[in-house]
């Protein structure tokens, strides 16, 4: 057996749910399903309070749901595995908390306030992690996002340090001729999905765009695409920032709906967490995002109910996953399909 | 003894601040260099490497409180973690060779949250407090000023190790197939060696490697369950900052890091985390393939 | 560029559309090619070979870009590009096919045209839908049925047999609307059948192009190119047609004396 080494040249080859025509009926089924994959995406999430749990749960998946879907831009679309997402989120969060805590501005502006900041930091990480390449990038995003956190961590009477940050309280939403009622959870869920909503229909536009293309032509053969005569550098550069300015404003979300930005927002088991949905819900999947947080969600719940070790098996469920089912439950769901279809 | 300053500080404080960085630098070339030697040879990307210095850690403290003896924990605690990173590579990384290059570490990164948990589990949230050995404690006169003798120790220890981890590297047989391995696998095939054997020893020599850490850190801060958490962040700056797969780099970098975190907690103990990774933005911007990395490793 | 008139001058033909001035490289201590000068004409086929080891591979990794000389230069009609980014060749008009294959595996034979159509147009595009260029898909097909792969179009390329993979990887390159076509040993490990098309293809692509080839096989060339360049451990030994060629007596003796 001559395996070659993980690294090494041409291994790269992680299984990927690429899109696929089929010619069987199921193939066409999901041809037409990849057609309206934002309609149905957003579909499920109308009708996903009713089948959740309990509701605050539903706002948590939608938000990390977000959170997971711009993480993938970069992991499953582009190839880059990032370990540095935290700063994203975090930066969204504390962007919006700021904003409304230390500025009293209206939860809409907060939202654009705290996407900027997470933008500003992707593009500050994203200049010098760009400069490492294949695995490295992983290790430069993380040390970089914790610099990241010991900036906002020390930065105390701006982020409240290590108490968090308090005080962001948005009970009513007003905007011109509505007034939500936010502490109603099925009212505070709609609002949220439909921000969530229209990040999800620019993130499929994204995708199909002609910048989409490019991108997913870097992740199977950076060197080919550069030959090509794509500035590969830059187009990453491009794909990181969008992926953070995404995350940002999950992080945003994310403020305003649990009114208090954890230091643990920015930590390192934050980014781990993006990597764990991606991959529990299946990389490079549209949907596989959703399913990944509503999977992580309900499994962290499920099992603090039961233990306050909950991460032993979180660390154990996910080895198994990364040895046993690479693609994620999405991404094995489709591969079932399109072979049950030829 | 002396008035002499140098930028507003005493000499003798310079010195001590001194001995402490490169103490803490020589924690950092130990991780560093398992991190380095099992990334140079394997491409693998190990993100437990923090949790085997802190289980590393663990394991010394606990033999330590049973038998008193400082000098077995410091043989036990890398013995124990070589065993445990054979295991690993045997049993759950091994069957990720030829997949992609992300695989091993996203398992890895599992593997960190079993570890971290199970000791949790075993020993409790909140950490356990160590100080240096009785025969370790104390300061001892080298002329210029009082230094605390573990830290001294600390030191000579560490440069012991990787001098034998040197000797071992450019001078056996065994070294020369790592570094061929390093170069090329396919060279080590054709040697008539099998590689994977290779793999395994090299990613047991790295877990040990950081278990060693684990235990020399313990007296400096005491053990808590996430203590690897920063170090394994730590232990990637150095290895970009030393440069790609370069072991001597390894060495160079962590001593380079441990020295700037000392003098900044100095200078300005609130930036001293943020040193160490404004050090990496540095050499990332000026010199990105790391102080003595190899060409090609980067784009 | 000053430097650009001797070489032009010495060729006494019309200006070389890459020309290579005192080319070499080192990889640490070992000098992998060192002092190679040499003008390709415009048009045709221009063959580099040699026997294994004569830095070849080095060569064409200089002149295609994937890595900066230790020394020398190369200048594409004139104007000096040592040492551009790699992105830069396709957009002057230089393309490439790798010695390995080297396509988007996941993605459809289709797609892994299109995709590289677009490069030249349309990159930095982010809402309008890829479907909005049709002009690309049509590219891409015309390309594709050109190499012969008009009927596997929706296949993902790791579907591929090797030999239609290493036509798709030119149907890839193609699509930069090349001038100039470098190929890096197009027909390795092929079928006898296999080379057989791949060289017929190489023939017509010629008609309208300038091709640069490296091939390890000397026979294969000696019939369809204007030009050969022989390399020698690592320096050039002789240029010319493959007759002055064919009667080199330093060829003869490194190279047929030991192979043909």
């Amino acid at each position: 057996m001559s395996a070659p080494a993980p690294g090494h040249a041409l291994a790269r080859g992680t299984p990927l749910a690429a899109p696929r025509p089929g010619s069987g009926r199921t193939g066409r089924w999901l041809a037409l399903a990849g057609r309206h994959r934002v309609a149905l995406t957003l579909a499920f999430l109308v009708v996903f309070p009713w089948i959740a749990p309990y509701q605050a749960l539903a706002v948590n998946i939608l938000v990390l749901g977000l959170y997971a879907l711009g993480f993938n831009l970069l992991f499953g679309y582009t190839g880059l595995l990032s370990f540095g997402h935290a700063a994203f989120l975090g930066g969204g969060a504390y962007g919006s908390g700021i904003a409304i805590a230390h500025y009293g501005l209206h939860p809409a502006l907060a939202l654009v306030a705290g996407t900027l900041l997470a933008t500003l930091i992707a593009a500050a990480m994203g200049v010098l992690a760009i400069r490492t390449r294949g695995i490295y990038f992983a290790m430069t995003t993380l040390a970089l996002s914790m610099c990241v956190y010991y900036a906002f961590y020390r930065a105390e009477s701006f982020t409240g340090g290590e108490n968090g940050l308090r005080g962001i309280n948005v009970p009513v939403l007003a905007l011109p001729g509505l007034r939500l009622d936010l502490l109603d959870p099925m009212v505070k869920y709609y609002a949220v999905l439909a921000v969530v909503g229209g990040a999800v229909w620019l993130f499929s536009r994204l995708l199909s765009s002609p910048f989409g293309a490019a991108l997913e032509a870097i992740r199977e053969n950076e060197g080919r695409a550069q030959a090509c005569g794509y500035d590969v550098r830059r187009m990453k550069l491009v794909a990181f920032v969008i992926s953070g300015a995404l995350c940002g404003l999950a992080g945003a979300l994310q403020a305003i709906h649990l009114s208090i930005v954890p230091i643990e927002t920015m930590h390192y088991s934050t980014s781990g967490q993006a990597v764990m949905m991606a991959l529990l819900g299946g990389m490079g999947t549209f949907f596989g995002p959703f399913v990944g947080a509503a999977t992580f969600s309900l499994l962290q719940d499920g099992l603090a109910t039961l233990t306050s070790h909950w991460q032993l098996f979180v660390g154990a469920i996910f080895i198994a996953f990364v040895l046993f089912l690479p693609l994620g439950i999405w991404g094995e769901v489709l591969a079932r399909l399109r072979r049950a279809g030829w | 003894m002396t008035d002499l300053t140098i930028g507003g500080f005493p000499l003798d404080l310079l010195a001590l601040q001194l001995v402490t960085g490169v103490a803490l630098g020589a924690i950092y070339v130990l991780v560093g260099i398992g991190l380095s030697l099992i990334f140079g040879l394997m491409n693998v990307v190990n993100f437990a490497h923090g949790a085997f210095f802190m289980v590393g850690a663990y394991v010394g403290v606990f033999l330590y409180g049973y038998t008193g003896s400082f000098w077995l924990s410091l043989v036990a605690a890398p013995l124990a973690m070589g065993l445990l990173g054979l295991a690993v590579e045997r049993v759950l990384v091994r069957p990720l060779y030829g997949r992609g290059i992300d695989d091993p570490l996203l398992l890895t990164f599992g593997l960190s949250y079993v570890m971290v948990e199970s000791v949790r589990i075993a020993f409790g949230l909140t950490g356990l407090p160590f100080g240096a050995p009785p025969e370790l404690r104390g300061a001892v006169d080298l002329g210029i000023g009082y230094f605390p003798l573990y830290r001294l120790f600390l030191i000579a220890f560490s440069l012991t190790v990787v001098g034998a981890l040197w000797l071992f590297i450019e001078r056996t047989s065994f070294g020369l197939v790592i570094r061929a391995g390093a170069r090329d696998p396919q060279i080590v095939q054709v040697l008539g060696i099998e590689i994977s054997k290779v793999w395994l020893a090299v990613f047991g020599l790295g877990c040990a490697l950081a278990g060693l850490a684990g235990i020399l850190a313990a007296p400096l801060q005491g053990v808590t369950p996430e203590m690897g958490i920063p170090v394994l962040a730590e232990a990637f700056v150095v290895t970009v900052v030393g440069g790609m797969g370069s072991l001597a780099g390894a060495v160079l970098a962590g001593l380079l890091v441990g020295i700037v975190v000392a003098m900044t907690s100095l200078v300005a103990p609130d930036m001293t985390k943020m040193a160490i990774f404004a050090l990496m933005a540095l050499v990332l911007l000026v010199r990105p393939r790391g102080l003595l990395g190899r060409a090609g490793a980067l784009g | 560029m000053v430097s650009a008139a001797p070489v032009a001058a010495s060729a006494a033909s019309p200006p070389p559309i890459l020309a290579t001035k005192g080319l070499g490289k080192r990889f640490g201590h070992f000098r992998a090619l060192s002092g190679v000068s040499v003008g390709f004409p415009e048009g045709g086929i221009t063959a580099i070979i040699g026997p294994n080891g004569a830095g070849k591979s080095t060569f064409f990794n200089l002149i295609s870009g994937a890595f900066p000389p230790s020394e020398g230069r190369v200048l594409f009609r004139g104007r000096d590009i040592t040492g551009a980014p790699p992105h830069h060749f396709a957009r002057m008009g230089i393309a490439k096919s790798f010695q390995i294959t080297n396509v988007f595996p996941h993605l459809t034979v289709r797609e892994n045209v299109r995709v590289a159509a677009q490069a030249r147009r349309v990159r930095f595009a982010f809402f309008r839908d890829r479907s909005a260029y049709p002009e690309l898909a049509e590219q891409a097909e015309a390309l594709l049925g050109e190499v012969g792969l008009g009927a596997r179009m929706d296949r993902l390329a790791r579907e591929l047999a090797h030999g239609e993979q290493r036509a798709l990887e030119i149907a890839v390159a193609l699509a930069a609307e090349p001038t100039l076509l470098l190929l890096d040993e197009p027909t390795a490990g092929m079928s006898p059948e296999e080379t057989r098309e791949m060289m017929d293809l190489v023939q017509r692509l010629a008609e309208t192009r300038t091709l640069i080839l490296v091939e390890h096989k000397m026979r294969l060339v000696m019939g369809l190119c204007r030009r050969l360049v022989v390399l020698h451990q690592g320096q050039l030994l002789a240029e010319g047609s493959p007759n002055d060629i064919r009667a080199h007596p330093e060829v003869r003796r490194v190279y047929l004396g030991k192979t043909a």
